[in-house]
């Protein structure tokens, strides 16, 4: 993208003020989303993002600045403002990068910028129509089609000069079922670190279903009784628990300021002995993956809490620092204009021995949550609140009829201690992760787990 | 930008070797820089140059888009052959439009405001002295209070083949001060900002800083409200707030997709005879204002609600040919369609002060504090529900602070139920969109304590 002696020199004159650091992080992105409604293609934004940030330390001091001008003078002028700003001591130094190449371990078979368009819109139809043909009751379906083509180069004044390619590809389907002026949702959207060979792994058809599916099951559901209970809860994106109440307080962003309620517990027993959970960017072509994170770090499989006992954080360069503990690939940043801080990747429960039925048959009376919504998350009390998208009471051991507007309502640590049965088939599911360095993939995942007891919200 | 000029030749000649004969370059860069203190310090420093190209194209009745942040010429033809692309994909009935154009004297001017963006140096002296101006404004201020300086500059260039070529450049800096503070047993927090005062205004802003922990103190040991129907007082801000959760019930765009109850209500009265609503691009006093749209279309003054009645919704060109009317000139632009935005939107100033309508009022609750619109508020249906503080009404004068109860009601009623609008319109901070209303009294609206 950029010339090597133009970052050297541009580097070079980031430090000219005395920093003791120096990177920039450069990037251009294609992406696309085929837009469909009412039947019909209704919108197309065809995108291509590109730019350079960059960024400079002087102990734990952090300036940065970023540019579309990626002109030699721009990106001087660039590296100037951060210059002038982090420190006042004339220094004058000889960068010299070195080419490193990390190894691509997500490899991609079909690039969805070499496909015709027709393909694309092909792909997307056939999902959209057999969501929308499932029952006489879906009147609404509403989904994208989204590839994404994330080249970045990184460079900083320890040499380092890298680049890596990110193409993703996801396709989401909102379906609504209407009856008696009734309306209910469903929703699927997988989505993988590779190209369109995605489709022939998940049918575009089998997403529909899955959407109009799980609508329908909502229309013709009662409303969920309310109360403490004993939840299992489904395998996949039933992992968002974990990602949003256990999740981001292992990140190195809220505990290097002390602000994180696991800031300064490493080697304490924080959750059920029953609950190892990792953070493993490596995973061949999964959502969250990466070869190296948004510092040029190779991407790690981190274990965050190994048996319930606290064993690391995510950490990146800057809280590295402030935390003294060294960065381990958890540097991300939606794009050039964001500052990247630690984040997670593919962050999951790991599987446990107990087995299905057995965890659904230790259940007297409850609910089975076999698809979780979105939620939110108080991160200074850790309080949660999550809408469970489609559940079912269990009576006597058995999943009984289904119950529509449940919710889960606890806390971070009070859940993590109360899974007390992990069971054996990890999936994960897919989902857009939004902080302060931006809006990123990351996959959240679990078996299924029973929690012994938690708020139910219902009617 | 000269940049621009060079791209668009390279666009005009790339569409007409394609046979492309109806297309629009749309480009939109925004400079920034900013510095935030934390304690006695610069906690952080940002700056940032961004500019984007958007371009969109008719290709047999049907338009597409595409978009870049490369300003490399050999990206335009490119940029061309993906819009085209796209456009022959597109299914949905909406005809694109490329504006034709109009006389030069149709556009407004905006006024000319002497803008230079200041420098690092600049920014991060503002920073700091607002700091110490927050800090010695109370003893009672604390750690976790945050103050700021920032400069934005905004260039927009509009050209498109029936030789429209447009260009607007505005600027502006605010400052801000965010205090908490803390009284020994609670901490409460209360913030504002000043605009276009970069190292200047002093006293201004040890005024601000003084109002800001006066808040901020108004908020320690606030009581409850017991339920019911009270008589209230709308500060200014909250109203302003209610009026920009349901701005989209103006859009055309909305009325014609079944999401806004203000369908086939033009020229019927849906407010109090109190109420002008106007929207007006080139408003007194703010430094971001712009003589033409999303489209091109010349921008204009317009009374959206007068004494009442709904005089026009906001349109831009697809949804007024849709309703037979001229376009209001209200487009917005993004990179995959065209829009609504609104201008400056306020209601206009009626003839009481805060003290008149407090003592209209009589008893009731005066409200000074509303979050949560995102979740609380339903822009199709009207309906609200929002958590509330502010000071009960007593003799029609401010009593006890009170907070945590909820303000229900439903947007379309209120503006029918609005008696009295305050005398004082302050449009808040310079922005290509501002939202205002004076202070408002609204009889018997149902609080939850």
């Amino acid at each position: 993208m950029i010339k090597k002696t133009i970052l050297e020199e541009v580097l070079a004159k980031a430090m000219s003020s005395g920093a003791d650091f120096a990177e920039i992080y450069a990037e251009n992105t294609r992406s696309n989303v085929i837009h469909m409604i009412d039947g019909k293609i209704d919108a197309i934004t065809d995108n291509t993002i590109c730019g350079v940030g960059i960024r400079a330390f002087l102990g734990v001091r952090c300036v940065s600045a970023s540019t579309t001008d990626l002109s030699r003078e721009g990106l001087l002028r660039c590296a100037a403002s951060v210059a002038d700003v982090i420190g006042d001591k004339p220094t004058q130094l000889d960068i010299h990068l070195t080419g490193r190449i990390f190894p691509d371990i997500h490899p991609v078979k079909i690039v969805p910028d070499t496909a015709k368009k027709t393909t694309k819109i092909d792909l997307r139809k056939a999902g959209y129509f057999s969501a929308k043909n499932y029952h006489e009751d879906i009147a609404q379906v509403s989904a994208n089609l989204l590839d994404v083509d994330h080249n970045i180069m990184i460079a900083n004044s320890e040499g380092l000069f890298t680049t890596d390619r990110q193409i993703r590809t996801r396709m989401t389907i909102s379906a609504v079922a209407s009856k008696n002026g009734e309306n209910q949702s469903g929703y699927a959207g997988p989505g993988r670190r590779m190209g369109l060979e995605l489709f022939d792994m998940i049918s575009p058809e089998s997403i529909g279903t899955e959407a109009a599916r799980s609508a329908i099951v909502n229309l013709n559901a009662g409303y969920c009784p309310a109360g403490k209970m004993t939840v299992a809860i489904e395998n996949g994106f039933g992992g968002v628990i974990f990602h949003e109440a256990c999740g981001h307080s292992l990140e190195a962003t809220s505990v290097a300021r002390n602000t994180s309620q696991m800031a300064g517990k490493l080697g304490q027993k924080i959750a059920n002995e029953k609950v190892t959970a990792i953070d493993d960017g490596t995973i061949a072509n999964a959502w969250g993956s990466m070869n190296i994170d948004d510092e040029g770090t190779p991407s790690q499989k981190k274990i965050l809490i190994e048996n319930g006992i606290l064993k690391t954080y995510m950490i990146d360069k800057l809280n590295g620092r402030r935390m003294g503990m060294e960065a381990n690939g958890s540097s991300r940043r939606q794009s050039f204009e964001y500052d990247p801080t630690s984040r997670m990747t593919n962050t999951y429960i790991a599987a446990g021995n107990d087995k299905n039925e057995d965890i659904i048959s230790s259940i007297e009376y409850g609910l089975y949550a076999k698809k979780m919504g979105g939620g939110s998350v108080n991160p200074i009390t850790g309080a949660f609140n999550f809408a469970v998208s489609e559940g079912y009471i269990v009576r006597n051991g058995k999943i009984c009829e289904p119950v529509r507007a449940a919710s889960l309502i606890g806390t971070g640590s009070e859940i993590l201690q109360n899974i007390d049965m992990v069971g054996t088939d990890m999936e994960t599911g897919q989902g857009m992760c939004g902080s302060s360095s931006g809006s990123i993939p990351t996959d959240v995942g679990q078996p299924l787990i029973r929690v012994s007891e938690i708020t139910v919200g219902g009617r | 930008m000269e940049k621009f000029d060079s791209l668009k030749k390279i666009v005009r000649e790339v569409s007409e070797k394609h046979g492309i004969k109806e297309y629009e370059l749309y480009y939109t860069e925004e400079s920034s820089i900013s510095a935030e203190t934390y304690r006695d310090e610069i906690s952080s420093f940002s700056s940032s140059v961004g500019g984007m190209l958007l371009f969109r194209c008719i290709v047999d009745g049907r338009i597409g888009y595409a978009s870049t942040q490369s300003m490399d010429e050999g990206e335009m033809e490119n940029l061309v052959l993906r819009a085209a692309e796209n456009a022959a994909v597109i299914e949905k009935d909406d005809e694109g439009i490329i504006y034709a154009g109009a006389p030069k004297e149709a556009y407004g001017k905006p006024a000319e405001y002497d803008f230079v963006m200041p420098g690092a140096a600049e920014i991060r002296e503002e920073a700091m002295n607002c700091r110490n101006i927050m800090y010695a404004a109370d003893p009672m201020v604390t750690d976790g209070t945050e103050c700021g300086a920032y400069a934005g500059q905004n260039v927009i260039r509009l050209y498109n083949s029936n030789g429209l070529d447009l260009s607007s450049a505005v600027g502006n800096t605010g400052s801000c001060m965010a205090a908490v503070l803390d009284n020994g047993s609670e901490k409460q927090m209360s913030y504002d900002s000043i605009y276009n005062s970069l190292g200047k205004d002093e006293d201004k802003k040890k005024e601000l800083a003084g109002k800001i922990a006066k808040n901020a103190k108004d908020k320690f040991g606030a009581g409850s409200v017991e339920t019911g129907k009270y008589n209230i007082v709308f500060e200014d801000k909250q109203m302003k707030q209610i009026l920009g959760t349901f701005l989209s019930a103006f859009y055309a765009e909305n009325t014609q997709k079944g999401l806004s109850l203000l369908k086939g209500k033009v020229g019927e009265k849906i407010a109090a005879d109190c109420i002008t609503v106007t929207d007006d691009p080139f408003c007194e006093g703010n430094t971001m204002q712009i003589a033409f749209d999303g489209e091109g279309v010349p921008t204009r003054k317009k009374n959206v609600i007068e004494n009442g009645v709904l005089k026009t919704l906001l349109y831009n060109l697809s949804t007024a040919k849709k309703d037979g009317v001229e376009t209001t000139g209200n487009a917005s632009r993004s990179a995959s369609e065209i829009g609504t935005r609104a201008f400056s939107f306020y209601i206009n100033p009626g003839v009481m002060t805060r003290d008149e309508l407090l003592a209209k009022a009589g008893e009731g609750i005066f409200v000074t504090e509303m979050k949560g619109f995102h979740a609380g508020a339903n822009a199709v249906t009207g309906d609200f529900s929002i958590e509330s503080a502010g000071f009960m009404i007593k003799d029609g004068k401010i009593g006890a602070r009170v907070k945590s109860f909820t303000v229900a009601g439903n947007f379309f009623d209120l503006l029918k139920q609005i008696t009295d609008v305050g005398c004082e319109l302050n449009m808040g901070g310079p922005g290509f969109t501002q939202i205002a209303s004076p202070d408002v009294l609204v009889p018997g609206m149902s609080v939850a304590g």
